[in-house]
């Protein structure tokens, strides 16, 4: 094959490559040695042409093609850095009102206060406060490049409860597990079997009336783990309870499902969940931005020069034959 | 030999490139994001957040219309042990400093008029009882449990946050700085 084509090819590909970490940042196949190991012999084929090209072996085109190829190199060696060094794509979950220092970012992450009707409209953003630069706000189903990170927001499953005793006296929930103790709001960031099927879980607790939680979630249109015999709303998002006591046994009539805004009398309880979304913001290492816009400045100049160039001053004054031949080469090799 | 300066220039942008872009990553700090912090304690410097919550009387107050007074706020609800426990110094220390500035704000977290007037009745409380049925102050001042105190000077800025039952020693300690401090 041609050693320009494989060296120009191997260069949109492999920058196509790195690029694609912006577009789908989450990939964990980013994180493993085959990407590395892909751009690694990309790198090689660029470098092996650079070299000739650098050595006149290719004529006029190919002494030019050198700074697309060291950009090439550029935006190879951002994307196996980002890849190999970066860390991992990161799922931030913190409880509303609470703050989340983000090393890597280099910022604080500040998870918005939400009553019920904030759960339910699911539009809650997050602030990312960084020390002497600007504050960064994310909204829900956006992203923002921070750096050698994108932080993006996406909403997941939350319920804010509300516990009375059946006399309708409201009462205290807390976390006993969660850092944020008084928090009314479920995140359901545990996955718990049930009836053979892994769904959302979490827990609270009613420490006045010595009761301990489990709630499950079922999203709208899911089947049910149990089926219609716990009376779970066909189609609608609901939340299965089931209440124990401090000893973990359950109340006779403790299990039952409450739908979405609906008041339901469960093991001397009643509960009320309002279903919606709160965010959590997942964090991936991407290429540096500067360096991509180097690498790909490079990338773009040296192609225009090696070929816009070229073409103009060869009908212009046809002194090279050698880069006669190399513009034959490059049209033979895309019909 | 027309351009070997140009080619030299590239590859020196390059590898001062490359370099730049590995340094980055060798040098950003951590395994990713901490943890949420270590509960009230954390607070100290930060502005006090306030709500509008309902009182056992049935108005509306919050730590807001006590600005320019050194605010006690204690976190509690009735059926915590240690809360009930503390109360009666609370209470004794209201008394004690009510004269100079002091206003203590029970707060209770999450439960209805009905347990925490009873609550105050059987501690036979004067301060003021404020009722968070949302649990919007718990949150707001990262409590890690009950009781949860707060001391919040007369610019509304939090001085200290407590997790845990105090003796009346410690809420004097707590409390004695922010009053003895002048106004601006």
């Amino acid at each position: 094959m041609n050693p320009r084509l494989v060296g120009v090819l191997a260069a949109l590909a492999s920058v196509a490559c790195v690029l694609a970490q912006d577009v789908a940042p989450q990939w964990s196949g980013f994180h493993t040695w085959q990407y590395a190991a892909t751009l690694g012999l990309g790198a090689i084929a660029i470098g092996s042409y650079a070299l000739a090209g650098r050595r006149g072996e290719d004529g006029t085109i190919g002494t030019r093609l050198v700074v697309a190829m060291v950009g090439a190199l550029v935006v190879i060696s951002a994307g196996i850095a980002s890849g190999l060094l970066g860390p991992d794509t990161e799922i931030v979950s913190r409880a509303p009102g609470t703050v989340a220092p983000l090393g890597d970012v280099g910022a604080a992450a500040f998870f918005p206060i939400a009553d019920a009707a904030a759960i339910a409209r699911g539009d809650g953003h997050v602030l990312l406060r960084r020390r002497g630069a600007d504050s960064i706000d994310i909204p829900p189903g956006e992203r923002r490049f921070v750096g050698a990170t994108v932080v993006e927001l996406v909403p997941r499953a939350a319920a804010y409860v509300e516990a009375r005793t059946t006399t309708g006296d409201h009462l205290t929930m807390t976390q006993p597990t969660n850092p944020a103790f008084l928090s009314p709001v479920l995140l359901f960031t545990q996955q718990i079997a049930l009836a053979g099927k892994m769904l959302p879980a979490d827990a609270f607790a009613i420490p006045a009336l010595h009761r301990q939680v489990k709630a499950f979630y079922f999203a709208k249109g899911a089947p049910g783990a149990t089926g219609a015999a716990h009376g779970q709303p066909a189609g609608a998002a609901s939340v299965l309870f089931a209440v124990d006591d401090d000893d973990g046994h359950l109340v006779p009539g403790g299990i039952g499902f409450a739908p979405a805004g609906e008041s339901v009398d469960l093991g001397g309880l009643r509960l009320r969940a309002t279903l919606g979304t709160y965010p959590t913001l997942a964090i991936s290492a991407v290429p540096l931005t500067p360096a991509l816009l180097l690498g790909c400045t490079l990338l773009v100049a040296g192609f225009v020069w090696a070929f816009g160039r070229t073409s103009k001053t060869v009908s212009q004054r046809t002194p090279d034959p050698a880069a006669w031949s190399s513009v034959v080469n490059i049209e033979s090799d895309h019909p | 030999m027309p351009r070997p300066s140009l080619g030299w220039a590239i590859s020196l942008i390059a590898i001062v490139a490359i370099f730049l872009t590995v340094k980055f990553y060798f040098g950003v700090g951590g395994t990713g994001a901490g943890g949420a912090g270590g509960g009230p304690g954390m607070l100290a410097g930060a502005p006090a957040q306030s709500y509008p919550v309902k009182t056992l009387g049935g108005t509306t107050d919050s730590i807001d219309h006590y600005r320019g007074r050194v605010v006690l706020v204690n976190l509690w609800a009735s059926w915590c042990a240690p809360c009930r426990s503390e109360t009666p110094a609370l209470e004794q220390l209201y008394e004690e400093n009510r004269a100079k500035g002091l206003v203590i704000l029970g707060i209770d977290q999450g439960e209805s008029a009905t347990a925490a007037s009873a609550f105050a009745r059987e501690m036979k409380l004067s301060y003021p009882i404020l009722l968070d049925e949302d649990q919007q102050y718990g949150r707001a001042y990262a409590a890690v449990g009950l009781p949860t105190t707060l001391v919040i000077d007369r610019t509304g800025h939090i001085l200290r946050g407590i997790d845990g039952e105090l003796s009346l020693a410690q809420m004097r300690d707590a409390v004695g700085p922010a009053l003895a401090a002048k106004v601006r």
